[in-house]
């Protein structure tokens, strides 16, 4: 296989880059737009020669969109930690550990994983009613755990099994406890894999929707997903405020995708490939 | 990209561990630890994934509307709401008996007829001790005008008064009708139609909700356009996705920005790539719908929302747009377990790179494709944000999805009955599709590596 890269390559992935990041430099270019230019005839024109902020300003000032920014933080970050917690335990004991009935386990975590949302989401809706929890954090904290704690079981299995068994012999041999070992020799180990699936769960927390906009229909706690999915305006559609705010979350995204790329990698492809 | 993919180290087995008693005691210390430790997720996981599947599929058996008081609940038994009755029994005797002494010949004679049957029929459901010590807390709560809990007010009652007070009241609104000249009818009828509100009848429904969704053609119309847009848009995807992760499996200069750039459409939330879509696809400001109209690709840009095929397109499209980059990542790390001596080899012998491709790259994929292959396909046949914003389902439900369609009978017509039912058979085809794809990977997906 050639594994040289000619110029002819470089052209290539010139245009599929641009291709898949068009929309975004789109809504960049749409942003800064004075209203009035985004109809029209100067809605095709990719330069604006007068850039403005007011879209910015109208998301902060037209819409709680500072409050659904916390909402959705709040709730992913929750999520994220005690989801991770309860899913290192489970999956250092599949990993490391010997007892019956790891592949049936498994095998649940897995088909769990495949759950469509649709499936569950009358009972909770319905519980969460009852009992007084729809909007709330709570209310979007429990329902995400059926998605979040399938993935982060996956993932931190095969990191879990990464680890070197001769460590955990020689603590054995000196006499720790299987707790220790875990606390002393494994966690520490096992550190990146659980910062790349805190990544990777606190993401799928961040843009779960169909929980969201069910069971949290108030204002008050509504995520950004929904929040920007839900933006009306009196007249017209407020594309000035949607690309003003897809720009806005965008941005963390670009930025925690540059930091973290090769970690989150790793994750996504830990459970998909084998040798 | 240099993901190490698993090294598969297998579990020593310790040699001699099972010898001595220490060890022995060692296993057993093991494996209470480790069922301590998986015992948390377990829990949850039938908490909140196990249990509301079966749940879905209890409640998909009964005619339950959020929005009418006699379907909040499901209920395999008659009830009465004490608080209901009590507010109105009384009154409507009063109304009757008043009625009755204004009335003459045989039209009070009717009324005196009614009353007592209705009384007959409030000391039937009084007979029961219990049912009666509940009556009369109700009726004392009410008297002082103090608020009813809807447990102390719910009340379990024997089918036969249930329907012979049902009965009653059927004939009291319809006599009361019959009698011309009551002064006070209105009143009748309401108390009596308010009475009728009281008895809770089963909703238990059976199958007809599966019945009747099997039969609808909106239903059939849904599954479609989900297969449709699961079958276009996860080929597509496995196809381009391949063509860019062979052509990007090669050493190349700014790795870390393709990385990044094919992260981004995957990490950003559906809903909101979704609006942004619907920017880009607007028929009059869209600058994707202009630079289609421009190339031929649609007659008229407003076509691409408004037209059915058009807005399946679309959907199709973003999905692509927003998905192939996750799948190229996913193949090319498949890829990069290939050892490349293997191409170096069939260069030598002569075998063309389309050879290659076919004889080396397709076959040593198989597993990696598969697993793609099933969790796209899986995903793709639950879609629900990428529709919901983009065409909410329209035009005319060209494009409304399985997922959709339950959500619409669910949180739009409040019945959590019949959704339930649709919820249950997106469960059954998802589960259908695991299980097909399962069958071919084998078993490997669980085992120890």
């Amino acid at each position: 296989m050639n594994k040289k890269a000619g110029p002819l390559f470089y052209i290539f992935l010139a245009i599929f880059v641009f291709l898949v990041m068009f929309p975004f430099i789109w809504m960049l270019v749409s942003s800064i737009k004075p209203i009035n230019e985004l109809f029209g005839d100067k809605a095709f024109s990719p330069f604006t020669s007068h850039p403005t902020f007011e879209n910015y300003i109208s998301v902060f000032t037209n819409y709680p969109f500072l409050k659904y920014l916390w909402n959705s933080f709040v709730v992913s970050g929750i999520t994220t930690l005690y989801t991770v917690l309860i899913a290192s335990f489970t999956a250092y004991a599949i990993a490391r550990l010997q007892f019956k009935g790891k592949t049936v386990i498994l095998g649940l975590v897995l088909s769990v994983s495949m759950f469509p949302q649709i499936a569950t989401i009358s009972p909770i809706y319905i519980l969460l009613k009852n009992i007084g929890l729809t909007n709330s954090y709570l209310g979007l904290i429990i329902p995400y755990t059926t998605i979040t704690l399938p993935l982060s079981i996956w993932i931190l299995v095969t990191f879990f099994r990464k680890i070197p068994f001769d460590l955990e012999e020689a603590a054995k041999m000196d006499g720790a406890t299987l707790m220790q070992t875990y606390w002393k020799v494994i966690l520490p180990l096992a550190v990146p894999g659980i910062f790349t699936t805190a990544i990777l769960v606190f993401i799928a927390a961040w843009n779960e929707f169909l929980f969201a906009l069910t069971i949290n229909t108030d204002q008050a706690f509504k995520t950004v997903p929904v929040g920007i999915a839900m933006f009306e305006g009196q007249f017209t559609v407020p594309w000035g405020d949607i690309t003003a705010a897809t720009v806005i979350v965008t941005i963390p995204l670009v930025i925690m995708v540059l930091l973290f790329q090769r970690r989150i990698v790793s994750g996504l492809t830990s459970g998909a490939v084998k040798e | 990209m240099e993901v190490k993919l698993n090294p598969s180290p297998s579990p020593k087995k310790d040699p001699g561990r099972a010898k001595t008693s220490s060890s022995k005691k060692r296993k057993a210390s093991e494996k209470r630890l480790a069922y301590m430790l998986v015992a948390p997720s377990l829990l949850l996981i039938l908490l909140i994934a196990i249990w509301p599947v079966l749940q879905s599929f209890y409640y998909s058996l009964f005619d339950l509307r959020l929005n009418n008081p006699t379907k909040s609940e499901v209920t395999l038994s008659y009830h009465l709401d004490l608080e209901k009755y009590l507010n109105s029994y009384p009154f409507l005797i009063n109304v009757l008996e008043d009625e009755a002494g204004k009335a003459k010949g045989s039209s009070a004679e009717t009324l005196n007829g009614l009353i007592s049957e209705l009384k007959e029929v409030d000391a039937g459901i009084q007979e029961d001790s219990a049912v009666k010590k509940q009556y009369q807390q109700v009726d004392d709560k009410l008297t002082n005008m103090e608020p009813v809990s809807e447990e102390l007010s719910s009340v379990k009652v024997d089918k036969s008064d249930a329907l012979k007070l049902d009965k009653t009241l059927h004939k009291v609104s319809s006599e009361v009708k019959g009698l011309k000249g009551l002064k006070n009818e209105e009143d009748a009828l309401g108390l009596s139609s308010s009475l009728n509100e009281a008895v809770i009848k089963p909703n238990f429904v059976g199958f007809d909700h599966y019945k009747n969704n099997l039969t609808d053609k909106r239903m059939w119309m849904a599954i479609w356009n989900t297969s449709a847009f699961t079958i276009v848009s996860v080929f597509l995807e496995l196809v381009i996705g391949l063509a860019i992760a062979v052509l990007i499996n090669k050493a190349f200069f700014g790795r870390g920005l393709v990385r990044a750039t094919i992260l981004i459409p995957w990490a950003i939330p559906t809903a909101v790539s979704a609006k942004m879509w619907q920017f880009l696809y607007d028929g009059q400001n869209g600058v994707v719908a202009h630079i289609f109209e421009k190339v031929g690709l649609v007659g008229n840009a407003t076509d691409l929302l408004t037209t059915n095929l058009g807005a399946m397109f679309s959907i199709i499209f973003t999905d692509v747009w927003k998905t192939t980059p996750y799948m190229a990542l996913l193949l090319l790390a498949g890829l990069q377990t290939i050892s490349s001596s293997l191409y170096e080899a069939a260069s030598i012998d002569g075998a063309s790179k389309w050879k290659q491709f076919t004889t080396i790259t397709l076959p040593l994929l198989k597993s990696s494709i598969l697993v793609a292959l099933l969790f796209r396909t899986l995903d793709a046949f639950r879609v629900f944000d990428l529709v919901f914003v983009l065409t909410g389902g329209g035009p005319a439900n060209s494009t409304e999805t399985i997922s959709i369609l339950a959500y619409k009978r669910m949180f739009e017509q409040t019945n959590f009955g019949d959704g339930s039912a649709l919820s249950v058979i997106v469960f059954v085809c998802v589960a259908v599709i695991s299980m097909i794809f399962i069958k071919v990977l084998g078993r490997d997906l669980l085992t120890d590596r």
